[in-house]
């Protein structure tokens, strides 16, 4: 005993769940400690421990207070440590205020002896259970506490054999070549134990790990010492279980049950799947059901069941989880738990969104599952089945998709795998050397499909009595771990009928509205069943790309004032079906048609096929230095005046022609590339005389808005006078950004960006997600100036960034009308924009 | 299968057994390698070549130990110490290259970033310990001791690929030759190889 007296018991072992009642918080008692703090106020049954507060936690190392600890810990179990009949083990562990890497492993059986361990294994009825665990703790502690060698214990563990007499050498060794023997003594282990903690907590190594995570060289640590109460190993054992399903969402717990004695970490392949039979399952499942409705999220939890009863041993949430189960989750608390809509759409994040309608598999519900087997690197692929390594690689020389199959895979593979659309295996698991290169080099993967028998003399594969041959097509979900034979399309997934539940919730909850940018009618439909509510941005010299593209040149290209009436009329013509079906698409919805922007690059390349040597030269002499900041936009129109007025004519009487078949679209008309409002009121002439002959001549009235892009810095410095012109603007902020930046955007994502990224200049390309500080700047000066001139126009964007996530914060915050976007982000908008709405 | 048997000098022989571990060579090839490929030991596909099957089984031959002998005791034996972390290594990988949900390691998280190069240290403490042994049987073990420590280097100098790229020199890819070099010298099929490391895992209390 030491002379000082230490400092009060009560005041340095805190028993589970007592924390918080005394006034600790997580830096006392650790994170370890703070858990069953939370369970034990939830009411949920816990294994019996101790925590030793992380101020005084370096005193267990003396004898008397491990003496006191083992004393409380066998008054709160009333079992104790050496007793024949209803023995237990002490484990001990350690846990920081915060999540930390470099922690000492958990010892997990203190306090055997070799006769100990041997009666353990008795009760338990497995003869040779406990002896393991007794000699990895006289290893750890002959190491971190007794100062033996490492390599002298190594030597008895390259040289003997057996497991008795590999701990009788180490225990000699320890007490003829290290500072002590091992003591028999629960609690002196206890103590010596807690020293090879320090030892391993105050190592470069551990500091390392620390330094890494940008935490405290000196981090405290509480330690916790529980009890290990040992029982018949047909009614005792331990397990991990997790609230939900990991993969699918599916409510009910789901995880694996151990027999015998509990291991410092669990092999997932040793135990047996918990089963609504298991013992303790019930409890489990209360437990687990009150733990994710308090966390709010998908439950964790470590479990022991002794003599069919059940304690909790950890509970954490989970906070990484995939789509599916985000949705689940979110869908579940809502509609079954009555948690607030707000609530349910702040459980999915918009990438999880975007994951689910990634590209996968096509099922029908008609193919067959040919097999599985574990779901080893994401992704999907189809090809031939190939069972040779030479063959994939032949295969892929000739540009065809091969499905490498193989029962397990060696170095000699590895071009095989590397040169394969997919790779199956039917043995090794996730972490199996083939898992760890197909996901190294991205291919998908399903490894360990069990079932599946290779014979690769015969050239066969079989599951399940189907035979597929070498050669034979097949296709793999390496997300889901199915295979099917055939192959199978591969397109954007349906989303899930919860993601229509949840964004239905997400609509409910938005202020922003949600476009979609569409140049035909198939998009424009796509989008509409994607939740789109308009078209933000028709883009018409889409319309011209392709086939159609000699009417565009012929009038760009025209010589005189005949040719150039001429290609507008058959331009007029071609426009005034697309406009139909499109307005046709989208019901009464409204509709924003950008009025011609075509750089003169994409439309009379200097190396195109014309239909003359006239056009080819007048094309030639028409290119231009830089066509992003050329002839387009607004300017075309200023030079050929027919040009817009042709477009509106087409536009006025397709919408005339669904507003007779009972349509009755919203026309807004918009103008690009405006940088003075001059060229603006110019145009806005144009349009509204054409308006209202076309309406004169057929007799009725046409509804209609008109408005300005605005994607010229100019055009944002002096929105208010554009304002004067428009009914609405639409941000495009593709343009914007390139001009407010000066970056040509195909010249700098080619060298400049990833260098700025990796120099850390930029964290974010200002493509994908706005530029708050400077682009955002100008919007918002915008917006404010446009409104002060017309407080109800109507603004938008319908730039890429209408459909990020991180984007469509911001300009939520600026009180923009809408966001346009493509159509299969629609859903990600809708999800960000109520997200958006509820953090404001 | 012996040296001269094969025709080969010893420059040939340790080439076409690196072939043959490694299962492919990319680059120029060097004039032991041409002597491979002219002697139909391997064969050159556009910039790759490979081990021919030929090739496989001299080596094989080559690198088998006599049955029952004192190196294949001794060898097995290390092996067995060798399977358990074989194990913790592929998971140390697979949790570099993905999260527990599934989803691949975007490194944001710098917790489970030094939890996973922390595991490392004590593989990489463990193989060194059992490379040192297997020296001392036989030399050209030392090999894979350097490859590891310059592939950690680089992993700990920021080349995130270092660990588990397929296509370079990473720690995994020379973890894999080592692997199949131990399974030669013992004559074990993969499925051998398999089934002892799963018994011997199910026997770890850590």
């Amino acid at each position: 005993m030491s002379a000082a007296p230490p400092p009060p018991s009560t005041a340095v072992l805190v028993p589970y769940g007592q924390g918080a009642a005394r006034g600790l918080g997580v830096d006392e008692i650790g994170r370890h400690g703070a858990q069953f703090d939370r369970m034990v106020a939830l009411g949920l049954p816990t294994v019996p421990g101790v925590t030793v507060v992380a101020s005084s936690a370096r005193l267990l190392t003396d004898g008397s207070l491990a003496e006191r600890a083992v004393e409380l810990l066998e008054e709160l179990t009333g079992r104790r440590v050496v007793d024949p009949q209803r023995p237990m083990l002490l484990r001990l562990s350690a846990s920081a205020s915060t999540e930390v890497a470099g922690l000492p492993a958990d010892l997990t059986a203190i306090g055997l002896t070799v006769e100990r361990a041997e009666h353990i294994g008795e009760i338990i009825g497995r003869e040779d259970e406990a002896i393991p665990f007794y000699r990895s703790f006289v290893r750890a502690l002959a190491e971190g506490a007794l100062d033996v060698d490492v390599d002298d214990l190594e030597d008895i563990q390259f040289d003997i054999s057996d497991p008795r007499e590999q701990i009788l050498a180490m225990l000699e060794l320890c007490a003829t070549k290290g500072s002590g023997p091992i003591p028999e003594e629960p609690a002196e282990q206890l103590a010596l134990a807690a020293r090879a903690f320090f030892t391993q907590w105050d190592s470069p190594r551990a500091q390392r790990a620390r330094s890494a995570q940008g935490l405290p060289d000196d981090l405290p640590i509480a330690l916790h010492v529980e009890a290990v109460r040992v029982g018949p190993g047909e009614r005792s054992g331990y397990g991990v279980a997790v609230s939900r399903h990991l993969q699918t969402g599916e409510p009910g717990p789901h995880g694996t049950y151990y027999r015998g004695l509990r291991r410092a970490a669990l092999k997932d392949e040793a135990g047996e799947a918990l089963t609504a039979e298991s013992e303790g399952y019930a409890l489990l499942r209360h437990a687990l059901t009150t733990l994710e409705r308090h966390f709010g999220t998908v439950a964790k939890v470590s479990y022991e069941v002794r003599d069919a009863e059940l304690s909790l041993l950890e509970a954490i949430p989970v906070t990484r989880l995939a789509g599916a189960v985000q949705l689940r989750l979110a869908v579940d608390s809502v509609s079954q738990h009555g948690a607030p809509p707000a609530a349910g759409v702040a459980l999915v994040t918009p990438a999880a969104v975007e994951e689910m309608l990634h590209p996968q598999l096509t099922l029908t519900g008609a193919e067959q599952v040919f097999t599985t087997g574990l779901p080893a690197s994401p992704g999907a692929a189809f090809g031939r089945v190939t069972l040779s390594a030479e063959r994939v690689l032949a295969l892929a020389e000739l540009g065809e998709a091969a499905i490498f199959v193989a029962t397990e895979t060696s170095p000699a593979d590895v071009p095989a795998l590397m040169a394969a659309s997919g790779v199956v295996t039917s043995n090794g698991g996730l972490a199996s050397h083939a898992a760890v290169v197909a996901r190294g080099a991205g291919r998908p993967a399903v490894c360990g499909a069990s079932d599946l028998e290779v014979d690769v003399a015969a050239g066969t594969i079989t599951a399940g009595g189907t035979v597929l041959a070498d050669g034979a097509m097949i296709s793999i979900d390496g997300s889901s771990g199915a295979l099917y034979a055939g192959r199978l399309s591969i397109r954007p997934a349906d989303p899930p009928a919860e993601l229509q539940t949840l964004l239905g919730w997400a609509d409910g909850l938005r202020r922003l509205g949600v476009r979609t940018n569409a140049d035909t009618a198939v998009e424009a439909a796509a989008a509409v069943r994607l939740g789109a509510e308009g078209i933000g941005l028709c883009r018409t010299e889409h319309q011209f790309l392709g086939a159609r593209l000699p009417l565009i040149r012929r009038l760009i290209l025209a010589e005189n004032a005949e040719d150039e009436s001429a290609a507008l009329a058959g331009l007029a013509v071609a426009q005034r079906e697309d406009f139909r079906a499109l307005l046709a698409a989208m019901g009464d919805r409204p509709v924003t048609v950008r009025l011609l922007d075509a750089p003169l690059h994409e439309f009379i390349p200097h190396d195109g096929v014309y239909e003359t040597v006239q056009q080819k030269a007048r094309a030639l002499g028409m290119r231009e230095a830089n066509s992003m900041l050329g002839l387009r936009g607004v300017r075309l129109a200023v030079l050929h005046e027919g040009l817009y007025p042709a477009q509106v004519d087409a536009l006025v009487r397709a919408w005339a022609d669904v507003r007779a078949e009972g349509g009755n679209p919203t026309l807004e008309i918009m103008v690009p590339l405006v940088a003075l409002p001059a060229e603006l009121a110019l145009v806005m002439g144009q349009i509204h005389r054409t308006v209202a002959a076309v309406a004169g001549e057929l007799g009725i009235e046409v509804p209609y808005t008109v408005g300005s892009m605005i994607e010229t810095p100019r055009a944002a410095l002096l929105a208010g006078q554009i304002a004067e012109h428009s009914q609405f603007l639409s941000f495009g902020t593709n343009d914007l950004t390139q001009l407010t930046y000066g970056f040509s955007r195909d010249d700098v994502e080619k060298f400049v960006l990833a260098a700025y990224l990796e120099k850390g200049l930029l964290s974010v390309s200002p493509f994908a997600t706005l530029d708050a500080e400077g682009v955002g700047a100008l919007i918002a000066m915008a917006v404010r100036d446009a409104r002060a001139v017309r407080p109800d126009i109507k603004l938008g964007i319908c730039g890429e960034h209408g459909g990020d996530p991180a984007s469509i914060e911001f300009l939520e915050t600026l009180g923009l009308d809408y966001v346009s976007c493509s159509p299969n982000r629609v859903p990600v908008a809708r999800l960000a924009a109520a997200r958006a709405a509820s953090s404001s | 299968m012996t040296e001269a048997a094969l025709g080969l000098g010893a420059e040939e022989q340790d080439a076409l057994t690196q072939l043959v571990l490694r299962g492919m060579y990319q680059g120029e090839p060097s004039p032991a390698q041409q002597a491979l490929v002219d002697a139909g030991l391997a064969s050159a596909r556009g910039a790759v070549m490979m081990p021919t099957q030929a090739g496989v089984q001299a080596v094989s031959g080559l690198l088998k130990c006599e049955k029952d002998s004192e190196t294949e005791q001794k060898i097995y034996q290390l092996f067995t110490s060798f399977l358990p972390i074989n194990r913790k290594l592929r998971e140390v990988c697979t949790d570099w290259q993905r999260l527990p949900d599934g989803s691949p390691n975007d490194h944001t998280d710098s917790t489970w970033d030094a939890g996973v190069r922390d595991r490392l240290d004590g593989i990489h403490a463990g193989i060194g310990r059992i490379l040192k042994r297997l020296s001392s049987v036989d030399a050209t073990f030392d090999r894979y001791r350097e490859q590891l420590g310059e592939a950690l280097a680089k992993f700990d100098g920021g080349d995130r690929a270092a660990l588990a790229s397929p296509l370079s020199q990473s720690y995994h890819n020379v973890w894999m030759w080592l692997h199949q070099h131990l399974i030669l010298m013992l004559g074990l099929s993969r499925k051998e190889d398999e089934e002892l490391e799963e018994k011997l895992v199910r026997e770890q209390t850590d």
